[in-house]
């Protein structure tokens, strides 16, 4: 018997349903509102038959000018129905408006949530790289627009990665060697490539650390470069 | 047949109240109605007469002899034995 089970990506997936639940039980009422609106407005024959019906019942209302006058009554009746009916579609206009605006504010409501979210874990993981820039004339590499100058050695060994990773490739330590000093792969020493790894990292992270973490002010001496109430001693 | 008195006159007369929709125009009239003269025969006549002018009935007032004309002149105007 398997075990009732609720992970992370089911909670999404019954929230994703929650949501469209929600938004569609709005446009549901809106619409219950536009039709009962709709219907309980009086038509624009509401009017003469009532005029109609004073008419039949007042057997002394049979002068010319008083059956002019029943007229009168019944098209001022029948202007106002027209000025209602004007009336409603502007209303049901501006139902429509109120309806996409609401599920809009909805929507907006549940992107915004779902941004703190991965805002939250963003900031949980560190550095997330969004863009890395090589800049072969400078030596230099952009992270997220930090720029960090490398030596030529260093450069180049990114370079190659970098080629790799586009080319959804991953390389042996020979390998790296074997492209940066143009002897074949077979050739060269796994070690070699390892060293080269080790270089690009230990300069490109003490300069990663410095720009992100321990700074660095001139002439006054070094600093932690985060908020101070995130720090915790055990 | 002695009911209602005029039955046995000679003229009979009705006044009637008709209309029309889109607008809504109304009617009082006096017509002359042939044959037996009771409230039921003016209302079959009357239904003819005026429903071929696009005028609908409403109802028929009363039934009358050459005594009641005069009194309904007035009120009737243009429409005192038109149709």
């Amino acid at each position: 018997m398997p075990d009732p089970t609720s992970s992370a990506s089911d909670m999404r997936r019954s929230g994703g349903r929650l949501i469209a639940t929600g938004i569609f039980a709005v446009a549901a009422l809106l619409v219950i509102g536009a039709v009962v609106m709709f219907w309980a407005l009086p038509d624009a024959n509401a009017f003469n038959a009532r005029v109609e019906r004073i008419f039949i019942e007042n057997d002394t209302l049979t002068s010319a000018s008083e059956i002019k006058l029943l007229e009168i009554l019944a098209q001022s009746g029948t202007a106002f129905s027209d000025t209602l009916t004007n009336y409603r579609v502007l209303i049901g206009v501006l139902l429509i408006f109120a309806a996409a605006m609401l599920v809009a504010a909805v929507v907006f409501l549940m992107l915004l949530i779902t941004f703190n979210r991965r805002m939250a874990q963003i900031e949980r993981t560190g550095i997330q790289v969004s863009s890395l820039l090589i800049s072969r004339e400078e030596n230099k590499v952009y992270l997220n627009n930090m720029g960090f100058s490398l030596t030529a050695a260093a450069m180049e060994t990114l370079a190659v990665l970098a080629e790799a990773r586009m080319d959804d490739e991953i390389m042996t330590g020979s390998e790296i060697e074997g492209v940066i000093s143009g002897r074949s792969a077979a050739d060269c020493d796994e070690a070699a490539g390892a060293t080269r790894i080790k270089r690009l990292r230990d300069t490109l992270g003490n300069q990663m650390v410095s720009e992100l973490l321990v700074k660095n002010i001139a002439r006054r001496g070094y600093m932690l470069a985060i908020d101070k109430d995130v720090i915790k001693v055990l | 047949m002695g009911l209602g008195g005029p039955a046995h006159a000679a003229e009979c007369y009705a006044d009637y109240k008709a209309k029309q929709d889109n607008p809504l125009r109304l009617q009082y009239g006096v017509a002359q109605i042939s044959g037996q003269c009771s409230k039921a025969a003016a209302q079959r006549q009357l239904q003819q007469r005026l429903g071929a002018q696009g005028w609908t009935l409403l109802n028929v007032v009363s039934v009358f002899g050459p005594e009641g004309l005069a009194q309904r002149r007035d009120s009737a105007g243009s429409n005192f034995l038109r149709f």
